[in-house]
């Protein structure tokens, strides 16, 4: 208020009779505390209420499905070069290459054992292609950290299939029970 | 100022601009930076992952599993929702008053049989939330989730397409859907997810 009345007094020194009434008027001060107060609990409420993070995505893209009219279209991949991964209910995750029932693994989604596997896989392989086979009561958060971790592991190929008879067959000759897998029918 | 001369009584006072200003311009900041969220048919918790890319905000289409296997879908684009219902309804021979229609427009997100929207769109807000949840069918029997989408995707062009998820769904039902959109050639949709920082493992 200081800085104010001084300011005026330079800019209209014509006014400067008017010097002697002001010093007698009292400096009017506004009660900003309510104001001040609002202003913080707004400033509580929208910074409680604001999520900063944004979602983000996974770009997927999907394999035409197989048609049975032209089964030329299919493609077919050679077994020495995939690796099939099939996350199983309650966090298990069942690795093997190939075909081969010996090869059978279960491993954890620790980066330092899954990454590690991932990363042995690729560099032993040529174009090496990782098939994702879910288990149908596995859930979703096992397929985005499968998918997330190709996308690190730079895995150019791979791919969600069905869990079909002859993988349950290699699981099976493995010992590994298919937790509600085996009565069912495969078309 | 708080300096008064004479009058030693005076209470100080004290200068409240800076803090008033700063205090005005964050909520500023954080009214803009807020984007009011809509009430969600479903709850979902999001898996986390590394990926670095946004998800878009037009031209989108997300399809929402929940806990339970329930679908839901909801449609970017406020201007294509009319066209979209519109097409939906005559595909299944259903007569659509213009109030259901600007209803639907308004409308966040759906997650039931058309049988049972038409009734719900003629509800008042709270009454809608209040109802039980459905889910769209998509059986083999009856996929109607394949009509909304092959539809959804003649009235929007450029149309995109995402999964949200919650962690716990079971792949099952999220088979479902994808099976849904590749037999109708959608071959590239996104898995909507929340951004994992460095220090959190897989």
């Amino acid at each position: 208020m200081k800085e104010f009345d001084q300011f005026e007094e330079f800019s209209n020194p014509i006014r400067e009779g008017r010097k002697q009434r002001k010093t007698s008027r009292q400096n009017v001060f506004t009660d900003m505390n309510a104001m001040v107060d609002l202003a913080f609990l707004l400033l509580t409420f929208f910074m409680l209420t604001t999520t900063m993070t944004k979602p983000n995505v996974i770009e997927l893209v999907m394999p035409v499905p197989e048609d049975h009219e032209r089964p030329e279209d299919v493609q077919a991949v050679r077994e020495s070069r995939a690796l099939t991964i099939i996350p199983f209910p309650d966090d298990e995750l069942y690795i093997f290459r190939g075909l081969a029932v010996e090869t059978v693994q279960r491993i954890s989604y620790q980066p330092d054992e899954f990454r590690a596997e991932l990363r042995d896989f690729i560099s032993s392989t040529e174009e090496p292609m990782v098939i994702i086979k879910p288990h149908p009561e596995s859930n979703y958060r096992n397929l985005v950290d499968i998918i997330d971790e190709m996308n690190i592991s730079g895995v150019k190929r791979y791919a969600i299939d069905d869990l079909r008879a002859g993988d349950k067959a290699i699981l099976a000759e493995a010992g590994i029970e298919l937790l509600g897998l085996k009565d069912e029918v495969d078309e | 100022m708080a300096r008064n001369r004479g009058q030693t009584k005076k209470t100080p006072h004290l200068d409240m601009n800076p803090m008033v200003d700063m205090a005005f311009l964050l909520v500023t900041f954080f009214l803009l930076a807020t984007t009011f969220k809509l009430p969600e048919q479903a709850k979902i918790e999001l898996p986390y992952s590394f990926s670095e890319v946004d998800i878009p905000e037009t031209n989108l289409l997300t399809i929402t599993v929940d806990r339970d296997g329930l679908i839901y879908l909801s449609l970017s684009n406020h201007e294509s929702r009319g066209p979209w219902f519109n097409r939906m309804a005559s595909l299944y021979n259903l007569e659509i008053s213009s109030a259901e229609e600007e209803s639907f427009i308004q409308l966040p997100g759906f997650g039931m049989p058309l049988e049972e929207l038409k009734p719900y769109l003629l509800l008042e807000r709270p009454e809608q939330l209040m109802q039980v949840r459905a889910g769209i069918p998509a059986d083999t029997a009856n996929n109607e989730l394949a009509d909304w989408l092959v539809t959804a995707r003649s009235v929007q062009p450029g149309l995109r397409f995402a999964i949200k998820a919650d962690q716990l769904t079971p792949y099952r039902h999220l088979d479902r859907v994808i099976k849904t959109m590749t037999a109708n050639r959608i071959l590239r949709f996104n898995l909507v997810t929340e951004k994992r920082r460095e220090d959190e493992g897989i």
